[in-house]
């Protein structure tokens, strides 16, 4: 008859056990804690929030050169899909958007799977395309995956977004950006019997090679 | 699945007609069903008869949650490969993925937390708890019955799609197995496969079925995700562990919308002309209005988790509506203050129908007395269905894509 999950949470030992991927065990803290609080004043969580997903980061970042490096020379011209839109649709608007994406880090987290879908402000990329910069507002955010099915599904989950592809011969190229502060300025009159997702909630999710660049 | 449509046949469920069995798939409208509740214990509860508490008859009112079932053979027709070579598979290849990743395989487990907090409710908030949780319950158990029959009769016309659909029915029995277990920390259990059995099954024909799942999962989603966020926020109001594991739980609601989503963009004549648009308008309405009524009859459960019952229900409509503008063709506009307003005067009529009810009157007089207010509430549905709506769909077909600004 039913089938409710009873299987065990032995996978979760793994996380820590991969050198490589560290850097999941340390977001997830970061995505989940931070709205539990919000009665208190919104500066004082954020500046605690990003000073602890920066030491996320930049943990990984050593590691992540190390081992993608012999793989994008093994590989040249790995194919990257993306879908695109404005930031405060991405960041500010499409709140199940943040829960999907964390989601997602999770599960990888517990499968010690290596990430391979990042955001990206102000894409480099996105040079190349013309017919869609035409008709996009700025400051964009890019999702960007090497799971071109997974992109298929994103774009059919947000539907206002532009979807394309395109090869890069590294993963630092592919996700190359031109940095931008990103603000929202608060809803006027928000409704609902909870409090937004916090300023910041991307930052687990940006490419590591930019939040290296941002710190130096 | 959060089954929130009721109010498709409203009027002939105000008789109660003698109890009958229906076959699934037979479109008799009997309006009588049991849950078989099997009792083991009650020591918290006042005494009551013990060949009451043993089978416990729910009531069945204009807004139970329902069961489905479809014409099986025009859906195997819809999604034949053969006959339909513009279906985009790509996007249900894509959904397959998604829901073979199973992100929640470890998300329900239980804990010892359940039992306490249930012993800690006492008094009216815990019969409140036990319906929510029956009637939940119910809701995802009516996902299952329907996605499982769907994954098995579409199986050799397109495998993706019944993979999909059986992947959907995974999460639906995941998700009412879990309830069931709540209700066991009540000393109750739902027997399922009574429930199978006997209740009533509502006919939709494939296009209706996908509006009304469609809204079922995109509002299932939105209420589950409204109460976590604001339960975590103000966790005082935590008083059962089970909402605990809703933001998890809710992402499958999400995803299941996403797949009706695709299903309405392969069958384009289900979106693209002025019936759809009709169509469209007339099934949102329906299953805001019945969860409006169904929640305002039940605010001391809202109001027992620190919600007001008619904000968190605008909430939940107004999203759910954004939502669902993304796909449809037509949405209600419910941000128009104007909306509100109707649904409360509905809520008003809705009351005393429901006094009717609780009268000494023979049934004669009971209906007569009823017929003003059936009236009434129709023409506030009529009215609210007539006010202006807003124009919607996907940007891959939505006639206003030129001019959208991404």
């Amino acid at each position: 008859m039913l089938a409710p999950a009873t299987l065990t949470l032995g996978s979760f030992t793994s996380l820590g056990a991969v050198a490589n991927y560290a850097h999941k065990p340390l977001t997830l803290p970061t995505t989940r804690c931070p709205l539990l609080h919000c009665s208190q004043p919104f500066i004082t969580t954020t500046r605690t929030r990003t000073s602890s997903v920066k030491t996320a980061v930049a943990a990984i970042d050593t590691d992540q050169l190390n081992s993608s490096d012999p793989a994008e020379k093994q590989q040249p011209n790995k194919k990257y899909y993306f879908v695109v839109a404005n930031a405060k649709f991405m960041l500010d608007e499409e709140e199940h958007f943040q829960e999907q994406l964390a989601e997602r880090l999770r599960y990888y987290g517990e499968k010690s799977k290596e990430q391979d879908f990042w955001l990206v402000i102000e894409p480099k990329f996105l040079d190349k395309f013309p017919n869609i910069t035409k008709r996009l507002k700025r400051p964009a955010v890019a999702l960007v995956s090497t799971n071109g099915p997974w992109i298929t599904f994103m774009k059919l989950r947000l539907d206002r977004v532009l979807s394309e592809s395109y090869e890069a011969e590294s993963l630092e190229e592919a996700l190359a950006s031109n940095p931008v502060n990103i603000e929202f300025a608060k809803p006027e009159n928000w409704v609902a019997p909870y409090p937004k997702y916090e300023s910041g909630w991307w930052e687990p999710f940006l490419p590591p090679s930019a939040s290296e660049k941002h710190k130096v | 699945m959060a089954a929130e449509m009721a109010l498709v046949k409203p009027i002939s469920k105000f008789s109660r007609s003698t109890p009958k069995f229906s076959n699934p798939g037979s479109s008799s409208y009997s309006k009588f069903s049991t849950i078989k509740m099997t009792v083991t214990s009650q020591p918290t509860t006042p005494p009551k008869p013990s060949k009451k508490a043993a089978k416990k008859a729910i009531k069945e009112t204009l807004l139970t949650p329902r069961f489905y079932t479809t014409d099986f053979d025009e859906m195997e027709t819809l999604f034949n490969t053969e006959i339909n070579k513009n279906l985009n598979q790509a996007e249900f290849e894509a959904l397959l993925q998604e829901f073979k990743t199973d992100y929640n395989q470890t998300h329900f487990v239980r804990n010892k937390e359940f039992k306490e907090a249930a012993d800690k409710l006492q008094g009216p908030l815990r019969q409140i708890f036990v319906e929510f949780l029956e009637r939940s319950c119910t809701a995802e158990f009516s996902g299952f019955l329907l996605y499982k029959e769907l994954g098995r009769r579409l199986k050799k016309t397109n495998p993706v799609v019944a993979e999909i659909f059986s992947l959907m029915s995974r999460d639906e029995a995941r998700h009412a197995g879990f309830l069931n277990k709540g209700l066991s920390d009540f000393n109750f259990a739902l027997d399922l496969g009574f429930l199978t059995k006997a209740r009533k099954y509502t006919f939709f024909k494939p296009k209706f079925i996908f509006y009304a799942t469609y809204l079922s999962e995109k509002i299932g989603y939105w209420r589950y995700i409204t109460i976590y966020r604001h339960l975590k926020a103000n966790p005082e109001y935590q008083v059962y562990p089970i909402f605990k594991y809703f933001e998890n739980w809710c992402q499958d609601e999400n995803r299941h919308g996403d797949f009706f989503s695709a299903l309405m963009k392969a069958q384009p004549q289900f979106l693209n002309d002025w019936k759809a648009k009709l169509w469209a308008r007339f099934f949102c309405l329906s299953v805001y209005v019945t969860m409006y009524l169904n929640d305002c009859q039940r605010t001391a459960f809202y109001e027992g988790i620190g919600l007001n019952t008619k904000e968190f229900d605008m909430h939940v409509i107004i999203e759910t509506n954004r939502t669902t503008a993304r796909i449809f063709p037509a949405v209600p506009d419910v941000e128009n203050p104007e909306f509100k307003s109707k649904l409360d005067r509905m809520v008003q009529i809705n009351e005393k129908l429901l006094a009717i009810g609780e009268t000494e009157d023979i049934p004669l007089v009971k209906n007569l007395k009823r017929i003003p207010l059936i009236a009434a509430l129709a023409s506030e549905l009529l009215a609210a269905y007539l006010m202006p709506p807003i124009e919607s769909g996907s940007v891959d077909f939505a006639e206003f894509e030129p001019q959208v600004v991404y």
